[in-house]
């Protein structure tokens, strides 16, 4: 078992259910699909849970609009990025269906503004002076936006997962797009920020919880190519206060293979939903085995 | 291509800028709504002044009763850098707390949603929010995280969400810092509303409103809660130079309150060496407040006793005063 720290965290996320089988960021609140998603995770695989599990699978698929997108919570009539949440739930769950395929459509067919032709024209003939490359196909928050470092990395953790089953080649072209996008975005500190390393000139810094999130989309990319990102990753994880970023370094570092010490048996002790579900994955014995997915898109190593 | 498209494309926390891109001398301003505003310039050389003397001073100036209201205090929370003053300093909010509670508030909450950063009370911790604000973690939402509600017709939207918290406060005080800014020239109280737009639906930066144009942006998130709002704006360190994030301190040693938010940003610019009928937001704002110096009632120091040049970027050189 894994110990109070783990626990501790299941147990505050199995009592903080909502009765519509959602999860909320705060206990009291409305259900939303991205604390949702870290508690499904979090409590994967605990027959106990089971049931509970079942329930708010159905909440979030009763959530999925006619083009397949997921809306960010009941209250919300837009689809979101959260898309890329429904389809890794959706692989760890083992569901395979035309619902599910239609929101690997939307992903395939979502791509961030910048990459439109008047942008990528203006950038070719030097109209617009940054370092901001526009020739690759990452993910917005929302359609119709430009991409951003998190949005593309959930997106090509949900695409990774499900690469071998369905439009393949055309996964694995987006997937080695939106992964050359997160690599042109690096920061010059070697961590990434949430997409912009450069503005006039002035080179932007990285944080700790972006960085772990693109390691997170940059599985099965070359370890040697990745080592001085990780190396970053594992000094913001030591030097970092915020705990939700050490959680998201936690879990990418893991999914990379690096071994960590096992946190400090520490009670769970904060209102944070969606805290207690990241840190309970990104535990030695927690289940951030279910976001890993190296080698699974084109056989690379 | 429009300058607002391409920070859109690029996000507005960051990037270029397009070649040939000229902020140039506009018409004329209309002289904007009936009457005046009063507009209040406190001194106060440093954060270990009587903030709370000052702010008491200055909202009577105002004229501003809070009895019975629920006030939410919106500072501003971006990212944290001990090398520089990026945010509402933690003395000005735990003042403004004091304040409204003595004034009769029915309840007092704090409230932000950063636009970069997704671990907000970490950000309030680095900014020492939780240690000099009493209460603060009770009295605090995180605006990013919050339930919502639509409103209809924002920005010509058919429906935008805003957090509960905010669109059920009675009063909304802007406690903005006194900073340049990258791409709108300043950031005062006014743009300071862009932190009330949840993360959770828009992201983060919350590139929507770089679409709409950061302009348009300002302008409607104040046209939409306008009716509600008063401002005090942190000017005693402010930041010059490459703001909000990487410019300078630069102490201006002052607060600057208000109702009316167009007049409280136009002093602000006024203060820091800025020609407000040359910002962009506050042109397009001109039928919501005043502008003109004509129509604005100076409390508390004068603009000229306190004035202090804000080093400007390359880029927003021509918005100097003359």
């Amino acid at each position: 078992m894994g110990g109070l720290y783990l626990e501790s965290r299941l147990e505050f996320l199995r009592k903080n259910q909502n009765p519509d089988g959602g999860w909320s960021y705060f206990p009291g609140k409305a259900s939303w699909f991205e604390p949702t998603t870290y508690a499904m995770l979090a409590l994967h695989g605990r027959r106990e849970s089971e049931g509970d599990l079942n329930r708010a699978w159905k909440l979030l698929r009763s959530w999925q609009l006619a083009d397949g997108s997921f809306r960010p919570s009941g209250q919300i009539n837009d689809g979101t990025w959260v898309t890329a949440h429904a389809v890794t739930l959706a692989s760890v769950r083992g569901v395979n269906d035309a619902s599910m395929r239609s929101s690997v459509d939307w992903l395939l067919r979502v791509v961030g503004a910048e990459h439109d032709l008047a942008m990528r024209a203006a950038s070719f003939f030097h109209l617009i002076q940054t370092k901001l490359d526009v020739s690759h196909e990452g993910w917005p928050w929302r359609d119709g936006n430009a991409s951003w470092i998190e949005p593309t990395a959930h997106a090509l953790v949900a695409l990774k997962k499900i690469a071998s089953q369905y439009r393949t080649s055309e996964v694995e072209h987006r997937v080695q797009e939106g992964e050359k996008l997160v690599l042109s975005r690096r920061c010059s500190d070697g961590g990434w920020n949430c997409g912009n390393p450069n503005v006039f000139n002035y080179d932007l810094p990285s944080y700790p919880e972006t960085t772990g999130l693109a390691l997170m989309g940059l599985q099965g990319r070359n370890e040697r190519e990745l080592a001085g990102a990780l190396d970053v990753a594992r000094r913001f994880r030591q030097e970092t206060k915020s705990s939700l970023a050490k959680a998201w370094l936690q879990i990418a570092l893991r999914c990379h293979g690096r071994s960590l010490e096992t946190p400090e048996e520490s009670a769970w002790a904060s209102s944070d939903v969606m805290l207690a579900a990241v840190q309970a994955l990104g535990h030695p014995e927690g289940n951030y085995r279910l976001l890993t997915v190296a080698n699974q898109v084109g056989g690379r190593a | 291509m429009t300058r607002r498209k391409f920070v859109g494309l690029s996000g507005a926390a960051v990037v270029g800028t397009v070649v040939g891109m000229k902020l140039q001398k506009p018409p004329k301003l209309p002289d904007g709504p009936a009457g005046k505003s009063a507009v209040a310039i406190m001194r106060a050389r440093s954060y270990s002044d009587d903030l709370v003397s000052r702010m008491l001073e200055g909202i009577r100036e105002c004229g501003l009763d809070v009895r019975g209201k629920r006030v939410l205090l919106k500072p501003n929370l971006v990212e944290f850098d001990a090398a520089t003053v990026i945010n509402t300093d933690a003395a000005v909010i735990a003042a403004a707390l004091e304040v409204f509670t003595r004034l009769g508030a029915r309840e007092v909450k704090i409230g932000e949603g950063p636009g970069h950063r997704r671990d907000t009370l970490d950000l309030a911790d680095d900014a020492k929010y939780r240690a000099n604000v009493p209460k603060f973690e009770s009295l605090f939402t995180d605006l990013n995280r919050d339930d919502v509600s639509p409103v209809r017709g924002f920005a010509g939207e058919s429906q935008f969400y805003f957090p509960n918290t905010v669109l059920g406060a009675d009063l909304i005080v802007s406690l903005a810092k006194m900073k340049t800014h990258h791409w709108a020239g300043a950031t005062l109280s006014m743009k300071n509303f862009f932190g009330v737009v949840p993360g959770s639906i828009y992201g983060w930066p919350k590139n929507k409103l770089h679409y709409l144009g950061i302009s348009e942006s300002i302008v409607a998130l104040n046209r939409q809660f306008a009716s509600k709002a008063f401002a005090i704006v942190d000017g005693v360190i402010g930041m010059e130079g490459n703001g909000p994030i990487q410019g300078t301190p630069k102490p201006a040693g002052v607060l600057v309150m208000g109702r009316d938010l167009v007049a409280v940003d136009s002093t602000c610019a006024r203060i820091m060496g800025i020609d407000p009928e040359k910002m962009d937001y506050l042109r397009m704002a001109a039928d919501l407040g005043h502008v003109h110096t004509g129509r604005i009632e100076q409390r508390g120091e004068t603009v000229a006793s306190v004035q202090t040049n804000f080093a400007l970027m390359d880029e927003y050189k021509n918005l100097r005063l003359a």
